[in-house]
């Protein structure tokens, strides 16, 4: 009987000990939001001040053509300080102004830095070849004489060489790029996707040689572009579809806004099914023979350099963030072939339009040093990865602080880790005055690509979103079915034998006293009867 | 002829920045729709009519279908019970197919739940999710969300499962507006109480409007005998008869829209929440927001820039140069044309004053040295005409210039 009580305690206990020690931890530790630990202050810090660490600096080999000037270096360095200081700047930059080094600036790198070439002339000027990134100085005796060719080489690069950077990087640039943007260029995408259409209104059989003119023309383009963007082609043909172009057959006289109310570009704009993640789109258009007879009266044929016999001429617009459309004047022929002189032009307009789309080139005097605008956007669109990582950091930070329900797994904070590591690797080489080649252009604008992905798969982490709409009081709707009854039984199980345990004593001293008492009156019994053998018997239950 | 030639450049950039100006007006460039039915099963028919109702609207005003995001349990069109298979009506009149033309929807069946459609919003998925099934939008996307079901107070049930709070929906736009995911948000929402439903957003430059007020149903607009059940609910059903007479040109604004619904009409409250958008709904277009209307900018501007500046130095010529195997290299780097170089009209701004000056020394080579020398030449010749003080001032300067 003894054994049995104590053996139901231990279960009891036991039981209870487990509900306690392992079941409410586990319940607890499976049912609590898993939110890692961000660098909170570290990323306050750094959206409070963008670019506190940062201070680009570009080196500019100067070569002077025919005086030599040994310390021309050190002047124009002080004249563009001086320029460089003399407009408050929103992400700190300078120039690096060094001697021209023969031994760095030959063979493979001979085109990689910029250099400034000093060549005596009739006057004060400058030049920017299109191909390199030289800037070519021109001066005249007078101005060594007055000394003043530290300043013009100084207003030339600052000015005219790295305008772009002169324009961004100043705090007034940044807000007016802020206030007004460019809706014309998509964002900056590593990763870009061309679709090149043929459009019949018709349905009558055509064809062109879009293969071998993308590989003669568009080929080199897409590897001079290599270092910014990556990107990817498809062509196809498509019939039955002028855009909708034909309701402005009987139209001379349209507008942008008759054209934007008539283009029809549902079946065109399929960004979606490539994987990257923008799409830019040439369509060339030809209307239907059936439609539009008299073809598009509207087009005025400034587009095609020559009228060939498989299309006549052809306007271009451009789409903001879409691609560009040529549309032609008159409908294509039965079994027509579009030969390359007709695709050719098209292909020097869509080259040209795609700067444009890409935010390569704002004006036209972008376009006319390209090597140099080129080598200007790898490092504004460094700057900018920077600071839309840092933005979306930000952004994650308020969030996670918004949401307490939110979990934050483990892989966030990874990459949130990575990526304040890689931005720090990318301010240390931005800050070295020693690099500045292509080679680590190049290179800083892969890192910082691979940062903006860093940042925004932190950000869009799909574990980030299941218990937003997931209140307490679901979880306790959840789980009270299920815990409700064990934790009833444990717990009354174990009052119960707890107060069992309580009451034993006072039952054993109630049942002891009740046997003295029995014996007692037996005794006084037998003494009575005078029962000698009953004594030994009551002498022996009393023992 | 260098002064000539730069001002046409600049006046070309001015002329195609004009040409430019009304694209660069448009606030946004892109469209985007998302369209949710929430319930399921036959009999609420009318639910599917509802949102295929905006996406007939959608669809015929441009946004195409990779662009809207539709979500429906798409079970009446080939439902036993329903005597016209492949079609749905909004009228007894039979006069519109709504499920004629080819509908794509992106989410089907007991794929409309809460979790897909705050993870579509906040654009949270795993990497496996295709980007057909994604809202991709960004900082220029005007997106209309079209919502209808079975809801009451602050919520609205999916297909009897579960349900989505209006905190929900208010914190998903908060998270969009986060990370830039939209310019401006156009709520619709067709349930009973359905005002209740955007009452907690707070996110900037959202647009909402609801069927019905608080403690309000919304009532469905009349039954067809052969089908059934209720075809459509009133708000909807005047919404899309609205906007039948609506082209990608129209003018009409949202106002209209909004002053066309009566309380005759819809038999319920419509509500309308602006104090958190920018814009007043008069001055907001439909096609705002309803259609996709693209800019078009004509670009022979450039071509004439180009031909200013110089035809030679194309992109492509570049790229061919540089990268191409047909056409012979040609290097232009030693080649300076003459036209090109740009004479510095520069400005002092005492720059010049303020910082020390260059001292340019050193040994003249070969010839230099004779051009140095005949320089000196002319300077001493100088000397005899000039007044004897900028004489002296040019000499010591050249003697510090030339110092052999």
């Amino acid at each position: 009987m003894s054994s049995n009580a104590t053996l139901r305690r231990c279960v009891v206990f036991l039981f209870a000990a487990v509900y306690l020690l392992v079941g409410v931890p586990l319940w607890y530790k499976l049912t609590t939001i898993y939110r890692a630990q961000l660098p909170m202050d570290y990323i306050k810090s750094l959206h409070e001040n963008r670019f506190q660490d940062v201070h680009m600096t570009i080196p500019v080999y100067i070569k002077s053509n025919l005086y030599r000037f040994p310390d021309i270096h050190d002047a124009v360095q002080i004249q563009v300080n001086h320029l460089l200081n003399s407009k408050r700047q929103y992400v700190p930059w300078s120039l690096q102004i060094l001697p021209y080094d023969e031994q760095l600036l030959s063979g493979e790198q001979k085109d990689a830095y910029h250099v400034v070439e000093l060549d005596l002339d009739d006057f004060v000027g400058y030049y920017l070849p299109y191909d390199t990134k030289r800037t070519v100085v021109y001066f005249d005796d007078p101005s060594v004489v007055a000394n003043d060719l530290p300043f013009f080489v100084a207003q030339t690069l600052i000015e005219h060489t790295f305008a772009l950077e002169w324009d961004h990087l100043s705090h007034q640039g940044h807000q007016a790029a802020k206030r007004n943007g460019n809706s014309i260029s998509i964002n900056y995408s590593p990763n870009v996707h061309l679709s090149i259409s043929l459009l019949n209104g018709d349905g009558t059989p055509v064809a062109w040689e879009i293969s071998e003119t993308l590989v003669k023309y568009f080929t080199p383009f897409r590897e001079m572009l290599s270092p910014i963007v990556n990107f990817t082609v498809d062509t196809s043909i498509v019939f039955h579809n002028d855009l909708n172009l034909h309701t402005l057959s009987n139209s001379t006289d349209v507008t942008w806004q008759d054209l934007a109310h008539v283009i029809d570009l549902s079946e065109l704009s399929s960004s979606v099914y490539y994987s990257e993640q923008n799409a830019l789109n040439l369509a060339i258009v030809f209307p239907s023979a059936k439609l539009s007879p008299q073809g598009l009266p509207f087009i005025n044929g400034t587009g095609g350099q020559e009228t060939t016999a498989a299309g006549d001429n052809w306007d271009s617009f451009i789409v903001p963030q879409w691609g560009v459309l040529i549309v032609n004047k008159d409908p294509l022929e039965e079994n027509t072939k579009l030969k390359e002189s007709y695709l050719s032009p098209i292909m020097y307009k869509f080259a040209k339009d795609i700067f444009q789309l890409l935010g390569l080139a704002d004006t036209v005097e972008d376009l006319s040093s390209l090597v140099i605008t080129m080598d200007s956007f790898k490092r504004l669109t460094i700057l900018q990865n920077m600071d839309n990582a840092v933005e979306t950091l930000w952004s994650l930070l308020k969030l996670t602080e918004s949401f307490e329900q939110m979990s934050i797994p483990l892989e966030v904070r990874n990459n949130v880790t990575e990526a304040l590591d890689l931005r720090l690797a990318i301010v240390d080489d931005l800050n070295n005055p020693e690099l500045g080649s292509d080679a680590v252009w190049d290179d800083l604008l892969l890192k910082s690509n691979r940062l903006v992905q860093l940042c925004e798969s932190s950000f869009f982490h799909g574990e980030m979103v299941q218990q937003n709409f997931f209140p307490q009081e679901h979880k306790v709707a959840v789980y009270l079915p299920l815990l409700g009854p064990i934790t009833v039984v444990i717990f009354i199980g174990l009052v119960a034998n707890l107060k069992e345990s309580n009451a034993k004593p006072e039952d054993q001293n109630k049942e002891l006293t009740k046997n003295e008492e029995e014996e007692k009156r037996a005794l006084q019994e037998a003494e009575g009867l005078h029962a000698v053998d009953g004594e030994d018997e009551i002498v022996e239950s009393t023992e | 002829m260098r002064c000539s030639m730069r001002s046409i450049a600049v006046a070309v950039v001015a002329l195609w920045c004009a040409v430019l100006y009304p694209a660069v007006s448009a606030e946004h460039t892109n469209n985007w729709a998302v369209l949710v039915s929430t319930s399921r099963f036959w009999f609420n028919y009318r639910h599917m009519a509802n949102v295929l109702s905006m996406y007939r609207t959608v669809k015929r005003l441009g946004i195409p279908d990779s662009q809207i995001i539709l979500m429906l349990s798409d079970d009446v069109a080939c439902n036993s019970r329903n005597l016209f298979p492949g079609s749905v009506f909004n009228n007894k009149d039979h006069a519109i197919d709504l499920y004629g033309e080819s509908v794509e929807v992106d989410y089907r069946g007991y794929e409309v739940t809460v979790e897909n459609f705050i993870r579509l919003l906040t654009d949270r998925w795993s990497e496996d999710q295709p980007k057909s099934k994604r809202l991709l939008t960004d900082e220029n996307s005007n997106i209309f969300i079209y919502m209808t079901g079975h809801g009451g107070d602050d919520f609205l049930k999916f297909q009897d499962a579960d349900e989505i709070a209006s905190e929900d929906i208010a914190d998903a736009f908060a998270q969009m507006h986060e990370k830039k995911r939209y310019n401006e948000i156009f709520f619709m929402v067709d349930t009973c109480q359905a005002n209740t439903m955007f009452s907690k957003f707070y996110s900037p430059n959202v647009l909402a409007v609801g069927s019905s007020e608080l403690d309000e149903s919304s009532y469905s607009h009349h039954s067809d005998v052969e089908i059934g059940v209720a075809v459509i609910d009133r708000f909807t059903y005047y919404t899309l008869e609205f906007m039948e007479s609506i082209q990608k040109n129209s003018t009409l604004t949202l106002q209209d829209l909004f002053d066309s619904y009566t309380f005759e009409k819809v038999h319920s409250h419509t509500g309308v929440r602006t104090d958190l958008y920018e814009r007043v709904p008069r001055d907001v277009l439909i096609t705002d927001f309803f259609g996709n209307v693209q800019n078009v900018v004509p670009d022979t501007t450039q071509d004439q820039a180009d031909q200013q500046l110089d035809t030679h130095n194309s992109i492509l010529e570049l790229a061919l140069d540089k990268y191409g195997t047909e056409i012979p290299h040609q290097d232009n780097t030693t080649t300076h044309h003459n036209d090109q170089k740009i004479k510095l009209t520069h400005s002092l701004n005492g720059a010049l004053a303020e910082a020390p000056r260059a001292t340019a020394t050193g040994k003249l080579p070969g010839l230099a040295t004779s051009i140095g020398v005949s320089l000196l030449l002319l300077l001493l010749l100088a000397t005899l005409t000039i007044p004897c003080q900028r004489v002296q001032q040019s000499v010591a300067q050249c003697n510090q210039l030339f110092n052999y």
